[in-house]
């Protein structure tokens, strides 16, 4: 029984991270219908801007945090206007590859500028203390990772069904020529929308390299994992991002448990193609015929 | 109109593709000034850690030239960056043998990048000296020109097990391995001592590459009841499997072979946790020559920002080549550098312990020592060398 | 010249006497070459001529379908092991285990295929994704494929030809890329070819055309991993040495990056685009050695970045290559081809 609860509360905290990753691709997703593989190494940068700001300028985690945030804002909003933003006519594989495109360049320049070594990355909670449920231990980090990944969602639910933005960016995912009609500064509104979800992942980005350590290739699996809880979910919605996120972190780790380690990080992939068969747009979208 | 800039299309064609015809000199890579050696090393990519090692090379032949060379010859050192990927290797292999033609090649890391070139560059007769895994692919059976160095990891392993059940007198030793050939053979070393001692391993877990999170991992040691766990990953997956387990109050005697033997790094990495780890190491720190070697990375690579365990790893791995080039002396050529690298028996002037290559063993070192991470993380020696003999096999 | 009279004439491979000069000749240039380049360039023509086959067989699925697929590496693993294992474990010749790498591979393309049915867009590209990364994963876990100690290819032979030198591994990689390249020219001249283009144009016009979706979608993630396949196989016998470490997800990127780079749906665009990206992983490495760039760039790592992660500049310039094309010139290197044809067309007015 005591393995069940510390397995579900693994589950849980890294689904956390995930649902995070998720939660930000979903947020781009929705609006342009670009799929973001670059979301992982953009989260991967902001969390080095991070540790600089610590151990270079030796600047307060939260103060580091804020001006991480700020960065990571213009770094979505950069990658928008300069990549996305010229690209007429884009397709969806036009899209993928753009995005593959920036990610091989965020990877390249992280590695350019920090280098391979693995860097610690230190944050006011504690990774060994906490408090217990039952027998099982919830570190303090274990437990803000998942309050703020469940604060965040809310506040996006919230954004996008009461501020005239988030509204707004609902409108240009509909229909992008009506909304301009409305008077939608759907360029803008574009650009906010890389730029938030920039944010999204930086807070992820954060919280995982604690549990890990900083390096260049940190990001690479979290970012598949949680691509993967966003299409479990369904692309479009963003509480099934969420949803799906911490469903992969459970399916991983009770498969590694119970049944088998060596094939824990495939069997979120295996359980996908399957549900995907059945639910071609995700667990909680309907699913639409394309008509004529 | 049409025809004619065909015509000129076609003559350029051919020049293109008759001008780059190579001539080949007489001893491959070996001039009266000048000696050409090779290295790949994962400068980008998933090992790029590892890349350090090469770097250092580079710059013990930076002070081997600043002291005249050997016998008269500048070493011209060639570094390439293969990224880990087994095809990149080759091409690089075929670069060193047949474009830049090297004399020799030193250390290279990684064991299926090294296998995709070994067959080629012994079928050329290439020395290779010191590839930077322990891995049994370069001994077994034994290559003329294929000269290691890296103890080997089912020595290592079968020692640490040997060394956490006897001296440190733990019952219960789980191992903990990453689930690719560098993992597996430390798992052969520490099964073949558990089948000799008559005792079984409590829990072997594996873990991939990619993994992230560890918790279930963590959670089947636990369960295992292990009171000592060797570990066989990458720093990484070090790192994280100490946190985690602190998570989930599994507490054991860490023992980490010697690819995590660089406990400043590893201490740093883990904020900490790594105080108190029992950790096997090929390379002595306390060795007079570490002072030469680092004034001559302060004097070479100023600006190298990692210069701990693995970039002097670099200078130790070249170390022996170095001497085998002198040995053979103004004589140079492939025959007689592998007879000179032969008569190296028990020599200690460098950074490892009793380098031997007789003409049927070319393992050059077998011995590790045991160390433990020390409060702020330096390391404090715990032993002597300690040597896998021929009984142990 | 471009005015088709009948049918016959827009099926025919070449359409003029001067696409027949230039194929013939460039046809004697790959036979010519090998007498001319040492080993090393050597190896690299056929790393070339390997990705050639793995993207004209990608460009069938996403250049001429219009699917996407993140996971050719796993394609590329399963026909260099199907091939080497046949070869060791069943101790049957080359002749038998190449082509039936191939179409092992199509098999699993066409289960691959049924799901996919019903998927698009970035469904698609993570079913794929996970399709890929599992066939490593199992690969690397199963004790008879050996492992992730890797597995030792032996060289190729065709009725006592045995193929143990570069230029002998060229002979026969190259005329499987010729052929294969042909067959691919031919294969969109054909009903079939036809179809496949009609479903990426218009999946619901072709279904009313009388185009059967559900076969000609299977069938053409069979072909495409009969491609891929082929080219695993040629893969491992020019390595000798097999492991499951070189298939993973970036070589699943980097094959997607040669046919966007070279043109979606053009075979010509597959090779170049092929060529360059494999070119350019090659010798970017050294980039530092370069005459005049190689100085600044060391430069400007000292000032603003490290000097040790100066290589990481390769995946820089690969990931700017690609979004580079999307933006300005969505047809690849066969577009600025089109191009520059039809400029040189109207030349001098």
């Amino acid at each position: 029984m005591s393995i069940f609860l510390d397995l579900v509360i693994g589950g849980v905290s890294v689904g956390a991270c995930y649902a995070l990753i998720a939660l930000a691709m979903v947020i781009i997703y929705k609006t342009t219908e670009v799929p973001n593989f670059a979301q992982g190494e953009m989260a991967m940068v902001a969390a080095f801007v991070a540790f600089t700001m610590m151990d270079d300028y030796h600047l307060g985690f939260w103060m580091s945090a804020t001006i991480t945030l700020v960065f990571s804002f213009l770094l979505g909003c950069a990658l928008e206007i300069s990549f996305l933003r010229p690209a007429k006519d884009l397709n969806i594989l036009g899209a993928i590859v753009i995005t593959l495109g920036a990610e091989m360049i965020l990877y390249g320049l992280a590695g350019w500028k920090w280098g391979a070594n693995q860097n610690p990355f230190p944050v006011p909670f504690s990774e060994y203390d906490g408090f217990r449920i039952g027998s099982a231990l919830v570190t303090e980090i274990n437990f803000w990772t998942f309050v703020t990944s469940v604060v965040i969602m809310l506040l996006l639910f919230l954004f996008f069904r009461f501020t005239k933005v988030g509204v707004a960016m609902k409108a240009v995912q509909q229909n992008m020529f009506a909304a301009k009609a409305m008077g939608i500064p759907t360029r803008r509104i574009l650009t906010f929308t890389w730029g938030l979800s920039s944010m999204t992942g930086a807070v992820a980005g954060m919280l995982i390299a604690p549990l890990a350590t900083l390096d260049p290739n940190m990001m690479l699996d979290p970012m598949l994992k949680g691509f993967a809880g966003a299409v479990l979910g369904g692309m479009t919605s963003l509480p099934g991002a969420a949803i799906g996120g911490y469903m992969i972190g459970l399916i991983e780790n009770f498969f590694g448990g119970y049944i088998s380690l060596e094939f824990k990080s495939v069997v979120a992939f295996a359980v996908i193609v399957l549900i995907l068969c059945f639910k071609p747009s995700g667990l909680f979208v309907k699913h639409f015929e394309r008509k004529v | 109109m049409k025809r004619l800039l065909l015509c000129v299309f076609a003559i350029l064609l051919c020049i293109i593709v008759v001008i780059p015809v190579y001539s080949e000199d007489k001893v491959r890579g070996v001039t009266d000034t000048e000696i050409k050696i090779g290295q790949w090393g994962p400068q980008t990519g998933p090992a790029a850690l590892w890349g350090a090692v090469a770097r250092g090379t580079g710059v013990y032949f930076d002070l081997v030239n600043s002291e005249g060379g050997i016998a008269g010859r500048k070493i011209k050192y060639y570094l390439r960056d293969d990224g880990y990927q087994p095809a990149k290797t080759k091409a690089i292999g075929k670069e060193f043998i047949d474009d830049i033609g090297v004399f020799t090649v030193v250390g290279g890391v990684g064991t299926s990048t090294g296998m995709a070139v070994r067959d080629s560059l012994m079928e050329n007769e290439i020395v290779w000296v010191g590839p930077l895994t322990g891995s049994d692919n370069w001994t077994e059976p034994l290559q003329k020109y294929l000269f290691a160095i890296y103890p080997k990891y089912t020595d290592e392993a079968y020692l640490l097990t040997e060394y956490t059940a006897e001296k440190l007198g733990k019952k219960k030793i789980a191992f903990f391995y990453q689930n690719d050939d560098y993992g597996k053979e430390g798992l052969k070393g520490a099964q073949k001592w558990a089948k000799k001692a008559g005792v079984k391993l409590v829990a072997e877990v594996p873990v991939e590459v990619t993994d992230t999170d560890l918790k279930s991992h963590a959670l089947k040691m636990k369960q295992s009841g292990a009171d000592a766990v060797i570990m066989w990953v990458l720093p990484k997956h070090a790192a994280i499997i100490l946190g985690t387990s602190k998570a989930a109050g599994f507490q054991p005697q860490w023992v980490a072979c010697s690819t995590l033997s660089d406990s400043a790094m590893m201490y740093n990495i883990t904020k900490g946790l790594w105080e108190g780890v029992i950790f096997g190491n090929f390379l002595d720190m306390d060795n007079p020559l570490i002072k030469k070697y680092k004034a001559a990375q302060e004097k070479f690579a100023p600006n190298e920002k990692y210069t701990g365990v693995f970039f002097l790893a670099g200078f130790m791995f070249a170390e022996p080549m170095v001497e085998g080039l002198k040995r053979a002396g103004k004589d140079l050529n492939t025959q007689t550098f592998v007879k000179a690298l032969e008569t190296i028996r028990n020599w200690n002037d460098w950074l490892g312990h009793d380098c031997t290559f007789t003409p049927t063993d070319h393992q050059g070192m077998k011995s590790i020592f045991v160390s433990k991470c020390g409060p702020k993380g330096e390391p404090v020696r715990l032993s002597d060398w300690i040597t896998f003999t021929d009984d142990k096999k | 010249m471009d005015m088709k009279r009948d049918y016959y004439e827009d099926i025919e491979l070449c359409k003029s006497d001067t696409v027949l000069v230039a194929t013939i000749a460039a046809l004697l240039a790959l036979i010519a070459i090998p007498f001319f380049v040492g080993d090393y360039s050597l190896y690299i023509i056929n790393l070339i001529a390997i990705n050639s086959i793995v993207a004209i067989g990608l460009n069938i699925l996403v250049g001429y379908t219009g699917q996407i697929s993140l996971g050719h590496a796993g394609f590329f693993a399963i026909g260099a092991y199907t091939s080497v294992l046949l070869m060791v474990k069943l101790g049957l010749p080359f002749v038998v285990a190449f082509p039936a790498a191939g179409f092992v591979a199509a098999g699993f393309g066409f289960i691959l295929g049924l799901p996919s049915l019903r998927l698009e867009g970035p469904y698609l590209a993570i079913a794929t994704l996970g399709f890929g990364m599992a066939v490593t994963q199992i690969i690397s876990h199963t004790e008879f494929t050996g492992g992730h100690m890797g597995i030792h290819a032996p060289p190729m032979s065709i009725l006592g030809f045995v193929a143990d030198t570069g230029p002998k591994q060229y002979a026969i990689i190259i005329t499987t890329t010729v052929l294969l390249t042909i067959a691919a020219l031919k294969l969109f001249k054909t009903r079939v070819g036809r179809a496949f283009v009609a479903i990426r144009d218009s999946e619901i016009a072709a279904e009313a055309m009388g185009i059967n979706i559900t076969w000609f979608k299977t069938l053409s993630f069979a072909v495409s991993a009969f491609y891929t396949g082929l080219a695993g196989a040629l893969m491992a016998f020019s390595l000798e040495h097999l492991s499951t470490g070189s298939f993973n997800l970036i070589l699943s990127i980097t094959f997607l990056a040669m046919i966007i780079v070279g043109g979606l749906g053009s075979i010509m665009g597959s090779i170049l685009g092929a060529a360059l990206l494999t070119y350019l992983q090659i010798k970017l490495q050294i980039i530092q050695e370069a005459p005049v760039i190689g100085p600044l760039l060391m430069d400007i790592s000292s000032r603003y970045f490290t000097r040790e992660g100066l290589p990481n500049i390769q995946s820089i310039i690969i990931g700017g290559i690609m979004i580079a094309i999307v933006i300005f010139e969505p047809l690849g290197i066969n577009g600025i081809y089109l191009r520059i044809k039809r400029y040189w067309r109207m030349w001098p007015f």
